[in-house]
Order: structure tokens, then sequence, then C-alpha cells
């Protein structure tokens, strides 16, 4: 896995020792308990049916046995490779023969399977423990194991669901657990005891119905309208379990065999007389609660869990293309490929070669067979799905899960692009026919932050095969409205392809009727800085020069801080006063330390660490307030990059890293003015782009709190163990008590005493950007506030949505506030929890009784993300 | 979970030859890594391309980010040569883009990414006999986005070349030259009003006076930097 460095040849025998050096360490010598082990994970290479006989005389023929090598082979393979669960199960199977009448050893590898298991259970590695239950229950199947036993386990799982305050994470993966193994070992279960089953799948049910308002906020189509009903295109993950399990059930688990390979099935009886493994009764451990949790000032935890939400995944093909998630093939289908897609997130391209091998682990006939191949089996009805597509629409799913994926996004982009390598002619269709699908949704609900992560993911991917995408199809949507979603998306998708390109060489790739200005698709020119006092005929341009040649001079910080003093006073004289000397003094500062900075990301580097003291004299504001100060060096930023939106990111990025401006007043200035610089041309609204400046600013402020909350656990704990030494130095080490006791923690170590400062002062912010961003969102939306969207009460009608193509821009812009709205309320949902008090009283009490439909709405999202309801 | 496949993120066997912190040491740093060399870049490719596509693995929620992007360039003419350092503010996201963003295409090139020992100074410029990187000097291919055989390039290329080229001409070298990127928040004093300045720092200091403040061991990396 190693690449080829450049530094071949030449150097001598330096580098030869190191060729050596690298030889010895990775020339591991390969114990024979490591070979068996490999053999057991590597089960199925070629032919999984055969190869089972062979690597069980090879587990029998081992000597000495070594159960806990077994069994420790066996729980890493159901665990990192579950397709092949199935299989292991046969394996096991085989092993439980004992014609010496000795106690078998596939008997013994379960018992200690068993053990891995509750390891699993008690860490609460969910995952790992979901697949050990479907492994259990094909060995239940495969009659390894009590059906009465694992009744009792799976009834331990569903009475996670009956806790009192259960999280919905906890309860969906319990629900999971439970549901999918009596997806699989259902047949035998229910023959054992038929009430079982519906009791589980109605415990299931019910907790689903417990979540409706939390999947109206997280559907990946918006319904501001609407609180519930059914999705044409997207499936919760919850709901897909239930009705899968609802056939299954009707049908007496008749089609458990058409959905999972049972290649037991086909085994002889089991030794008569031998009794199945019972499980010892199992209870599934309460949630773990950190306990150093620790308040600030104002008595907030800003500790922040992660929140669980109900899974949609987006749908995009019909049933006779990949496979229905309701139904119980299809069910099994799509967990497994997302399990695949979350395991082996550290090696993409194996698992793109994983994924496209899936079919070698299903049931014969569920996929068309490869192109060119042909069929040994006829087709089976109602299946011969086409691979490509399924797997595609399962990553596109799992990569628009909301409020965000569980992964990196940008996993899922270089996933796709490793699986067109290895397969273009196949996968690279179905990429096409997946994007087609998405634009088309456009307009009709796609979330806001769908589309957001659909055109970067476009971007990104056009970026690997060369620009290459049919534009000319979507030229007639130009007659759309400039800020319907279609067209939005055609804009930003050229913008990150530009981004990640340059101008010239995106603009060839467009039709001619996208090229031209008038068709909004992209920059006339190549992005370039826009110094404003360039032009000799502006007014300060000889102001302007003078600062800008002693930036290019190097001139001492102090040097132009005295410049500027002098350059104040005489603009003060010869004006009259309608002019704010103050911001035009620090425009012109800011876009000419820009403009020296303007060559690279380094040299705004460079620009900004060698003038920080006077940036810091800028910020200041002198007599004006800071605040006025700060919103004027913003406003300066977003002039002089202009043409070069991402640079205004990294900019404000710089700027708070640096201190000179906080998150709080970038919230503040993008809600206040932001609108000029962005997509859309007035009212106040928030496009993607604002989005993205509020995002990274809220986004700073919630990292400075983890990083310091890290710092202040780290030295408290070098505190405590500092104490607990002194302490077991000084008296007899057994009765050291680990707590400390808290007089004796008075003496506080001066490093702690200021990160603990530092934390409080960063969770204020923390809490200040978050209340600025929603009451920004609160101006923008509701009628009556000083400059609030006129038309953000209009859009949110049943009515007003049917009639959608007759909108204009506004009316767009409008609907995509509140979208961004309703995506700030559940994206930051956990950080909100925690001052939602305050950020009530602050926000909303104001609208005490109010019946306007928009104030209605604005407090049904931020009650649902904040749990106050539902 | 990376028992039944090699996992992506891991360091390369590269060994700085200039580099004079000892195996183990090396190892140690790579572990917690948050410097990655960026090879196979086109000349042509800029800084704002690399911070696009390197934001991705980015987690400001989490405390990270981009530091800084250092462009390698040319020792004696001063232009990209091909190869980059990112530097991220966490190890995770440099673990990140090995497993995400290495071996797939920037500016129609595949790029290589490997964990590195984090920048020193010197380290940006090429090292080749000719001023560009060892790996130019043996080239025998034909290679637009790496200034071909000699100055043949593509048309488009040109107009992008001549930004280039004037692009680092006021690179420098020495202690300083390269910014910081910017350090952990620290609490500030109430911020001076005009004029009072702290005396007796030179503008070519690194600028970066939050570096003064305590600093956890994590981020330690650039002290060795001098």
């Amino acid at each position: 896995m190693s690449y080829d460095r450049p530094h071949r040849g030449g150097g001598g025998h330096r580098r030869r020792n190191n060729r050596e050096d690298y030889e010895d360490r990775r020339r591991e010598v390969e114990t024979p308990e490591e070979r068996l082990k490999a053999a057991i994970i590597k089960l199925g290479e070629v032919d999984v049916l055969e190869e089972i006989p062979r690597v069980e005389s090879q587990i029998r023929s081992f000597v000495p046995q070594n159960v806990t090598l077994l069994s420790e082979a066996f729980r890493l393979s159901v665990t990192e490779q579950p397709y092949k669960i199935p299989f292991y199960a046969a394996l096991l199977r085989r092993l439980h023969d004992s014609p010496e009448g000795d106690p078998p050893i596939g008997r013994q590898i379960l018992e200690d399977f068993w053990k891995g298991f509750q390891a699993f259970l008690d860490r609460q590695a969910w995952r790992e423990t979901r697949l050990c239950i479907q492994f259990f229950a094909h060995c239940t199947m495969a009659r390894l194991i009590s059906p009465d036993s694992m009744i009792a386990l799976l009834q331990s799982f569903t009475a996670v669901l009956d806790e009192f305050g259960v999280s919905h994470g906890r309860a969906k993966r319990a629900a999971l657990c439970a549901g999918e193994g009596l997806m699989i070992g259902g047949p035998v279960l229910k023959s054992t005891a038929p009430s079982a089953a519906s009791e589980i799948i109605n415990a299931i049910q019910m907790f689903s119905d417990s979540t409706s308002s939390s999947k109206w906020v997280v559907q990946p189509v918006t319904k501001l309208a609407q609180e519930t009903g059914l999705l044409e295109n997207a499936d919760e993950l919850l709901d897909s379990l239930i009705a899968a399990l609802q056939l299954l059930d009707a049908s007496d688990f008749a089609q458990s065999a058409d959905s999972f390979p049972q290649p037991y099935a086909t085994y002889p009886e089991l030794t008569p007389g031998a009794e199945p493994f019972s499980f010892p009764m199992v209870l599934v451990p309460p949630e773990v609660i950190e306990l150093e949790g620790f308040s600030t000032d104002a008595g907030e935890d800003a500790q922040v869990k992660r929140e669980e939400w109900p899974e949609y995944l987006l749908r995009l093909f019909d049933n006779d293309v990949s496979p229905n998630p309701n139904t119980p093939q299809g069910y099994a289908i799509r967990t497994a490929l997302i399990d695949i897609i979350d395991i082996f997130d550290v090696n993409r391209k194996e698992c793109a070669r994983l994924l496209l091998e899936y079919p070698k682990w299903s049931l014969p006939g569920t996929f068309k067979p490869k192109p060119g191949i042909t069929a040994e089996l006829e087709p089976v009805p109602e299946k011969d799905w086409q691979l490509e597509s399924t797997i595609i629409e399962t990553l596109i799913g799992v990569y628009h899960r909301l409020p965000e994926p569980s992964q990196k996004p940008v996993y899922y982009m270089t996933l796709i692009t490793e699986l067109c390598k290895l397969s273009p002619s196949t996968i690279g269709p179905a990429v096409g026919k997946s994007i087609r699908k998405l634009y088309t949704a456009l307009g009709d609900g796609l979330d806001v932050e769908v589309s957001r992560h659909f055109a970067e993911w476009f971007a990104v991917h056009m970026s690997n095969f060369g620009f290459q995408w049919v534009w000319r199809e979507w030229v007639p949507d130009l007659a759309l409205a400039t800020q319907h979603p279609r067209r939005c998306f055609m804009r930003r998708a050229v913008e990150f392809e530009m981004r990640l390109a340059y101008h010239d060489r995106i603009l060839k790739t467009l039709p001619e009727a996208m090229q031209s200005a008038d068709a909004h698709v992209i920059a006339e020119q190549p992005s370039r800085p826009n110094f404003e006092y360039d032009d000799p005929t502006r007014p300060y341009h000889d102001a302007a020069q003078s600062v800008l040649n002693l930036f290019r001079g190097r001139a001492k910080a102090e040097d132009l801080i005295s410049h500027l003093d002098t350059l104040r006073s005489s603009l003060e004289g010869a004006e009259d006063e309608h002019i704010n000397v103050d911001s035009i003094v620090r425009s012109i500062t800011m876009q000419s330390l820009l403009h020296i900075g303007s060559r690279s990301f380094s040299h705004l580097l460079n620009a900004i660490e060698r003038y920080l003291p006077l940036l810091r004299n800028v910020a200041s504001g002198g007599t004006s307030g800071s605040n006025e100060a700060k919103s004027d060096i913003l406003g300066a930023v977003a002039i002089f990059w202009k043409y070069n939106r991402q640079m205004v990111g990294i900019v404000f990025d710089k700027l708070m890293q640096y201190q000179i401006v906080d998150p709080t007043d970038v919230v503040g200035w993008t809600f206040a003015t932001g609108t000029g610089l962005g997509e859309a041309p007035h009212a106040m609204s928030l496009t993607a782009l604002e989005w993205d400046l509020i995002k990274a600013a809220l986004d700073k402020a919630n990292g400075r709190v983890v990083t310091s909350r890290k710092k202040v656990t780290t030295l408290r704990k070098e505190d405590d163990d500092t104490r607990a030494r002194a302490k077991a130095n000084e008296a007899n080490p057994m009765e050291v008590d680990p707590e400390g006791r808290p007089d004796e923690a008075q003496v506080e170590n001066p490093a702690l005493t200021v990160a603990l400062k530092a934390y409080t002062s960063l969770t204020r912010e923390q809490k200040a950007a978050l209340a600025r961003t929603l009451d920004g969102f609160i101006s923008c939306l509701v009628p009556g506030a000083a400059v609030h969207n006129p038309h953000s009460k209009t859009v949110i009608s049943e009515h007003a949505w049917q009639n959608r193509a007759n909108w204009g821009s506004e009316e767009w812009n409008a609907w995509e506030t509140w979208g961004w709205y309703k995506h700030f309320c559940r994206m930051y949902s956990p950080y909100l929890r925690n001052y939602s008090n305050t950020l009530w009283a602050v926000s909303f009490s104001k609208f005490e009784g109010s019946t306007d439909p928009a104030v209605i709405l604005l407090k049904r999202i931020w009650n649902t993300a904040t749990g106050q309801e539902g | 979970m990376a028992h039944v496949v090699l996992s992506l993120d891991q360091p390369s066997n590269y060994k700085d030859s200039q580099s004079r912190v000892d195996r183990n040491k090396q190892f140690d740093l790579l572990q917690q890594s948050t410097t990655l060399y960026i090879g196979n870049l086109s000349f042509y490719t800029t800084e704002e391309q690399i911070y696009e596509l390197f934001a991705k693995c980015a987690s400001p929620e989490d405390g990270g980010g981009i530091k800084r992007i250092i462009m390698g360039l040319d020792r004696n003419t001063r232009t990209p040569c091909g190869f980059c350092f990112v530097e991220f503010y966490t190890n995770a996201e440099a673990l990140a883009t090995m497993r995400y963003i290495s071996g797939t295409k920037l500016d129609e090139r595949i790029i290589r990414c490997d964990l590195d020992l984090g920048y020193k100074e010197g380290r940006q410029f090429g090292r080749g006999k000719s001023g560009g990187q060892v790996r130019d000097e043996h080239r025998q291919d034909y290679d637009a986005g790496r200034g071909g055989w000699g100055a043949q390039a593509q048309r488009l290329e040109i107009e992008r070349r001549r930004e280039v080229e004037e692009r680092y001409a006021d690179a420098q070298d020495g202690p300083g030259a390269v910014a910081g990127g910017g350090g952990d928040w620290k609490e500030m004093e109430i911020p001076s009003q005009e004029g009072k300045l702290k005396r007796g720092r030179s503008p070519d200091d690194d600028g970066d006076n939050t570096r003064l403040g305590p600093r956890s061991r994590m981020e330690d990396m650039d002290g060795e930097r001098m």
C-alpha cells in the first residue's frame, strides 16, 4: 500500500539502509496461529461453499486446540465482514459435528464468542453488537442456539425502547438489533413462540410512532406546511425495518430464506440429543453518562452529545432497478451495503472492490449478471436488480443523511470516485442517472442542505473525471427564476468546480447558452481581487496609495498606525461631516492589507501576521466602538474579494483565528449586510453562500469550546495525578483516596485557572454566536421585524407551495431561508439544547400568544429540534 | 476496523534524509502529525485550489481547520515545483486526508499525500540539482503540468504560467519567512487604544503572539522549527 517516493536512486548507502530497515519492519514472522486465523478471516476468497469444509478441516487438524484464537477469528470475521455472516454460521455448524462424542469444538467456540459479545455490549459497541446478533440469529436457524434464549436476547433489546427518557440513538440501535435478529431467525423463532414476533414488531412500531415530529425535521424533502405524511422518494430506516418485518410476519417468515443466504440449511440434522447453546440472561447496560461534566459560571454545561435523529435515505430508482428497502430483500441488501460502507472507511479502494463483489455473498439471481457474462441462471422474478444503481443509490442515501452523514462527506465522494475507476462502464451510467434524478428533485422540495451537498459532490466528482458533464440538457431550465433551486444548483456547482480548477477550464465545458453573463451560471471573468481604490478617479485613491505603499515597503505596524492617525485628521479636516472617516480609513487599511496578501493564501497569512498589532488597533474601533470597526473590517473583505467568494470565507476564518474578529461578529455581519454579497438580490434572506459563512463562524466558536474543554480535562487529570502521587508518598499507599479531598484541592494549578477562565469566555462566545444566529433568522422570517423578507409568510402555506411554478426569485429566497433556519436548528441542536431556556426567553418570548403562521412555524421547528416536544 | 484490510492512513516508508531526528522519534512525530506532504501537483495549481480540496477534511467543529499551506518552490527560480505542505490543527484531519484525498485528482492530476514530520525552515525549497524536486531530474516523459520537457507548454497554460511565475518572486527564506497560520485561542487583554503598542516587536517576527502562551504538547511541533 505504500507509494513509490520520488527519491529513488542516488544517495548511496544510506538509502539502502533505509530500505533494509523498512523490510525488517514488514517482514513479520507469521506463526501457525496467525496463519490459521488468516485462513478463517479470508474464508470465501474464491468459492465460499467449497472452502467451508476446507477451513473446517484446517481448524480440526490444528494442534494444540486454541479456542480463544478461533473465537477471536470468528469475532473479527463477523464484525468486520458482515456480508459473510451466514457462511461463518455454516462453518460453525460443521464444527459442531463430533463423531467421537467429545464436546464439539464448535460449541466451545460459540461459548467463547458469547463472552466477546458481552464485552461489545458492555462497551456499547452497537455495530458489533448488532452484527453478533445477526450471527446468533443464523446460528439459531442452524439449530446451534436455543430459540427460547434467542427470543429472550431480542427481548432484552426491545426492553430498551421502554426505558424512561431513552435517547433516540440508543433506542434506534436497540430496535435494529432486535428487528434484524428477528428477520433472520424468524422462521424458527416464530414457530417456537408465535406471539414473540409480533410483540417485538409492535414494540419497535410504538417507538417509531413516537418520533414523528423529529422525522419531519430531518426529512430530505422539505414540507413546510405538513407535519406528517410519507415521502415518495425517501424512506426512514426504522420505518423500513418495520415494513419489512410486517411482510415477513404475515407469511410466517417464509421470505426469510429468500432474503438471507442459509448455506447451513442443506446440512444434515445435528447429532441427535445435542443440546443447543442457551444464552445466559442479559441486560443491555444503561447509557454511559460522562461523569465529569463541568459547568460554566452561568450553570450551563457546554458538553455536547451528538444528537441522533431518524435516518432518512433518499430513494432514486424504481423497484425493478434497485430493491425496495421496505421489503425483507431490499432491507437486507441495503443494510449490508451500508455496513460495508461504514466499516471500510479506512480504505476506500478496498471498500469499492467489496461493494462491487457484494453479489458473491447474496442469493443467486439477486442482481443482473455482469454485462458480457452469459447468465447461467434464469433471472429470479421480482429480483434481478442492477448492482451499480443499488450501490450508488445507497451511497447517495447515506451521503445525504440529515443533519449530517455519519462519516466525513468527502469519504462518500471519493468512494464513488473509486467505484467509477474500478468499473467505469457500469458505475459511470449509474452515477449519471443519479445526478439527473437528484437534479430533477430540485425545486420539488429537496432540502437546502441536500442541494448544497449535492453541488459539492458534483464538483468533486467532475474534478476527478475531466469535468465532463452534459450541461446542454439543463439549458431549458435557464428560463426558471434566477433563484430557483435548479439554477442555484447550476451556479453553485460551477463555482465549486472553478475553485477546484480555474475559470477558463470550466467555462469551456459549458454550452454557449450558459457562458453569457445574463445566464447567471458562471462569472464573467476569472476570480480576482477588487481593490476599490485602484482607479485614480475614485475618491481616496491617493490616500489609499499612501497606505498601500507603506505596506509594500514593509513599514512597521506602529508607523502605519501613526500614518493612519494623520490620514484620519486630514480627511476629517477636508470633508464635510456626512462621511464616516473612521469607516473609510478602515476600509482603505483593510483593502490595502488584503492587496499585499492577495497573491496566495500564504501571502495573506504573512500579511496578517506581520500586521497583527495594526489589525488589533483597527478592530478596537477607537471612538466609534469595536462593533462598528469589526463590521467595517468584514465589509472591506467582502468588497475586496467580491469576485472570489472562496477567499471571503478564507479571510474570515483567519481573522477569527487571529482573534481580530469573533464568530459573533461574523454572524452578525452576515445577517446584516451579507445579502449584498450573495446571490440574493435584495430582501432579507439567506442563500447557501451566507449559510457557509455563518456555519464556519459557529463551527469556530464550537470548536474552540471543544479544544478548551479538552485542555481543562487534561490539566485536571494531571493535577489529580500529582495530588494522588503526593498523598501516596506521605501516607500509607493503600489508603489513597482517588477522589481527593475537596479542601486540599483549593490550591489550584495556575495553568488550570487560566484554562478554566478561557473555557468560560469561550462558552460565553459560543452562546452569543448561537443567539445572534437565531436572532438573525427571526428578523429575516418574522413579518413586522424591521427587515424581514416580504415572502417569508406567504411561502409556507400548502397552497403557495402548490403554486410554486409561478414563484419568482424572492419567493424562492424566502423558501431557502426557511430551509437554512430548519437546518440551523437541527444541525446545532445539541448546542442549542444547552442554552434553550435563555435563547427562548430572549428570542421567542416576545411572540407570546402570536397566531402569525410564520411565528408558529418558527417555534415549531425550534421546539422540535431542541426536544421541547415530541 | 482494520483487521481485514490495510488502512490508507499509514505513513509511507519515506524518510526525510535531512532530518536529524532518530527513527523512533520520527515514528512518534508521525503518529501525531498534523502536516502532510503533497506530491505530484501541477506547477500551476494554486494554494486556493489546494485549500478548497483539503478543507473537505477539516473539522472546525472539533477545533481543527487548515492552519497553513506551504508551497514547494524551486530553489533558484522561486516558482512552484510540484509539491507542498498542508498543515492542519489536528491529527485526525491529517489522517482523513490520507484516507479520503490521497490518490484522487486535483487540477486533473492524481496527487499523493504522506504524513510528514512537520515543516522545518528551508523545506519549502526543492532539493533537486536544478532547484526543483529530485523526481523531476529523472523524469523521462512529457508532462505539461510540470513544465513539459522544456519551455513548451500548452497554450492555455501560458497565461496561468505567467501569473504563477510572478506569484512567489518575493518568497523569502530564513526564520519567520513562512507564516504560522494562527495558534490556539487565547484570552486577550482589552484591546489597546490607539498608539499604545507593544514595542520591541520586529515586523519580521513570527507575529503570532499566541505562540508565547501556554500550548499543549500536541501543537509543539512548530517549536522545533528553529
